[in-house]
């Protein structure tokens, strides 16, 4: 037992001693987790994002109530909080002496270089256009609506912030619509019907984003782990001829692979430990993974990788061969399982990729062990695929794995 | 001229004969667009698809056409509130619509979090949309959008395309030095050319020849299996183009020298070159747009080459804009940092390894 708790030992030593597999076991998934957590976490959210703007007001007149309306609640938004929060809209408009042609022509220039998300511009005779609107849809079918007198919304369709901060400026615009039909007397507020709000199986909106993300940044650190971990171990220590010192002592093979899973399963733990603190504690993460269905899960997936790993191994006359291997499976593997990106609406034949892929179960399934959502497959696939891919691995590394460069 | 030509021809026999560079060169770029363009090539086309229940007797029934209008690409009729949620569960359809003549009961699936906020938007349009026609009335403000860039810069996936094209010259041009140069140091096979009257910068014209032919036919490749395979457009300035890959080929591979330089151990080499590509192409807008990174990490990125990289290369192929100035000095620069780290290149790298 001694000399299995000695390979086990070594093995994690080693893998802590080298800075880069300290690197993509340990650092990477957790950028990753902090990263995207940041980016996509707090899409929606208020003060999460602000967007730099420009507005233009050419319904200049005292009359123009309507324009100046608009234009007071782009002001307010474009205000910081008493927090000192960033505003929604950073919002520039003409300088003094600066013409509305110039400025315009600057802003839309900007836009075209995504310095800007978006110009708002109201034309003049806006006011009066909208007060003309005053009249029930069924009288005013065939009215023509003036383009010369439309607010325009200048925006840049490939842009991500462009495209968000037109649909925020589209829900600000349909409430003043709304306060103005109510102020003109047209719509009752009283009547309107409410648009409510259901999570199915939940009443709080369900899962955050990075409880979302946790379980699947935990799969992906194993999966880099076993991916590579283990054929770089194997392959690197019998290209090296360490290997072949081992099998002058009385250590058996057995044993030697007893070890160097013991020593996986402590990296994996430690990887484990490291992201769930983060998630939780830096992140808010509030997905548990104290469950038996969780842990099971956990240990399958480790399994399953190391099974890879093996088979890589297998494979692979050298360890660079067995690294390029590696790093050919490990992306599409990876995004085509829906750990980060849904897969719902991928075309069948690259689903067919994602059906034999065990991280897609795993990820089904730890992701259902936690109470994320529910898996799109059976307990039997879920279980079943991972199982079969280590027995495949299993059997390709007893007939092929040499475990000397001499044998 | 003859040591350079006789240099040109091993190293690229040494490149043709090395299928592993030649699968990442080549091949690699095409799998990120393959998997990333049925993944995420029609993000921002309007996909989502209504299940909807009508809990109402026939007589007040559901204005059907403000769906459409409201941004929602399919309705599914549903039969009744369990098979709806089933079906928002299983993702059949990615949000639910119940109505039953006094409320719009909008369902979604918890889990969908990086899809919810899009649904919520339409969602609230629908009920607003159907409030104005229950009341008999129209949206009184008239609003016109108006797209101000250029035809290939309306879809995401075609400003993604050249941000892979970029981090692949960047790839090419760090290995190029960390890579190739530091293995032929760790083999000893530098140390044998360099007994020989070659002078290391005809060893570095040749290095640079062949990955400048190499990366420019690849990110070709890359290009038109875009094109081929989802219908991409761009608007290709091809005198600038060219500029662009040699200049940061070049670039690049001054970059690697410094890695070559910092990282003594030349297998660790290649290993940190790969680390801080990795990092970069997280940072840089390449997969996930960087406006919608917070404000610290939006200006961190502006310290990172490949920020700049994928921008030019995005001005090149058409879908977005630049100054003329801002990518004339992104050249500049990128060729600026070839010229002054080549010298040193040839000075410190490329030399006998001490024992």
């Amino acid at each position: 037992m001694i000399d299995i708790l000695h390979v086990a030992k070594n093995h994690l030593l080693i893998a802590l001693r080298e800075r880069v597999t300290l690197f993509w076991f340990l650092i990477f998934p957790v950028f990753l987790l902090v990263l995207l957590t940041l980016v996509f976490g707090q899409i929606g959210q208020e003060g999460a994002i602000s967007f730099e703007i420009s507005f233009v007001n050419l319904d200049r007149e005292p009359s123009a109530w309507v324009s100046g309306m608009i234009e007071s609640v782009f002001d307010e938004l474009g205000t910081p909080d008493a927090e000192g929060k960033e505003p929604l809209f950073r919002i520039h408009k003409p300088e003094a002496r600066q013409s509305d042609e110039a400025f315009l022509e600057l802003e839309t220039l900007a836009l075209r270089r995504g310095r800007r998300a978006a110009v708002i511009v109201i034309p003049e005779g806006f006011t009066g256009e909208v007060q003309g609107r005053f009249v029930p849809i069924d009288e005013s079918e065939g009215a023509p609506a003036s383009d010369q007198t439309a607010l325009l919304i200048y925006h840049s369709e490939g842009n991500a912030a462009s495209g968000m901060a037109v649909e925020i400026i589209d829900q600000i615009l349909a409430g003043i619509d709304r306060e103005i039909l109510v102020q003109g007397g047209q719509f009752d507020p009283a009547a309107a019907i409410p648009g409510v709000t259901t999570w199915i199986g939940s009443e709080e909106g369900g899962a955050t984003y990075v409880d979302f993300l946790l379980p699947g940044i935990i799969l992906m650190g194993l999966f880099t782990n076993g991916l590579f971990g283990v054929p770089g171990s194997i392959l690197f220590s019998r290209d090296q001829r360490v290997l072949r010192r081992y099998w002058v002592t009385p250590l058996t093979v057995p044993r030697f692979l007893a070890g160097m899973a013991i020593g996986h399963v402590a990296l994996s733990l430690l990887q484990f430990a490291i992201l769930y603190v983060i998630g939780r504690f830096a992140l808010g993460a509030t997905v548990s993974f104290a469950s038996l269905a969780a842990v099971l899960f956990l240990l399958l997936a480790t399994a399953t990788f190391m099974a890879f790993g093996f088979l890589i191994a297998s494979v692979s006359k050298t360890a660079n061969t067995g690294m390029a291997i590696a790093n050919i499976l490990n992306m599409p593997m990876m995004f085509l399982s829906g750990l980060f990106f849904p897969i719902a609406g991928l075309p069948a034949f690259i689903r067919a990729i994602v059906y034999v892929n065990p991280v897609s179960y795993l990820a089904a399934g730890l992701r259902a062990a936690v109470g994320i959502e529910a898996s799109p497959f059976s307990l039997w696939l879920v279980v079943g695929i991972p199982l079969a891919w280590i027995a495949l691995a299993a059997g390709v590394a007893a007939r092929r794995l040499r475990w000397d460069v001499s044998r | 001229m003859k040591i350079y030509l006789a240099l040109l021809r091993s190293e690229t026999a040494i490149m043709i004969r090395d299928k592993l560079t030649i699968f990442f060169t080549f091949l690699f770029p095409i799998i990120f667009i393959f998997i990333f363009g049925f993944l995420m090539g029609d993000i921002d086309q309007p996909t989502a698809r209504l299940g909807f229940v009508d809990e109402t007797s026939a007589s007040a029934p559901f204005p059907i056409d403000i769906l459409e209008a409201s941004g929602v690409a399919e309705v599914v009729d549903v039969a009744d509130r369990q098979a709806l949620e089933t079906s928002v569960r299983d993702r059949n359809a990615d949000f639910g619509l119940i109505w039953d003549g006094r409320a719009l009961e909008f369902l979604y699936n918890p889990s969908a979090v990086q899809e919810n906020y899009a649904y919520q938007q339409i969602a609230a349009g629908i009920t607003d949309a159907f409030n104005l026609r229950a009341q008999n009335l129209k949206a009184i403000l008239p609003i016109e959008k108006v797209h101000v860039g250029t035809e290939a810069s309306t879809r995401w996936f075609n400003q993604m395309v050249p941000g892979i094209i970029a981090f692949s010259i960047l790839s090419s041009g760090l290995f190029a030095v960390s890579g190739h140069l530091t293995a032929m140091k760790q083999r000893r096979t530098l140390d044998r050319l360099l007994v020989t009257p070659m002078p290391p910068v005809s060893l570095l014209a040749a290095v640079a020849t062949v990955r400048l032919v190499i990366v420019y036919a690849s990110t070709l490749i890359t290009l038109l299996a875009s094109i081929a395979i989802f219908d991409l457009a761009f608007s290709i300035d091809w005198f600038e183009y060219t500029i662009l890959v040699v200049s940061s080929t070049l670039g690049m591979m001054g970059l690697g020298t410094i890695i070559a330089l910092v990282v003594r151990r030349p297998s660790s080499a290649g290993n940190v070159a790969n680390v801080l590509a990795m990092v970069m192409m997280f940072l840089s807008g390449i997969y996930f747009p960087i406006e919608l990174m917070p404000r610290f990490l939006r200006d961190f990125s502006l310290v990172l080459p490949l920020r700049h990289l994928a921008d030019g290369m995005r001005y090149v192929t058409g879908v977005s804009d630049m100054s003329p100035l801002h990518f004339w000095m992104i050249i500049l620069v990128l060729l600026a940092a070839a010229l002054v780290l080549f010298p040193v290149l040839a000075r410190y790298v490329v030399r006998p390894e001490r024992s």
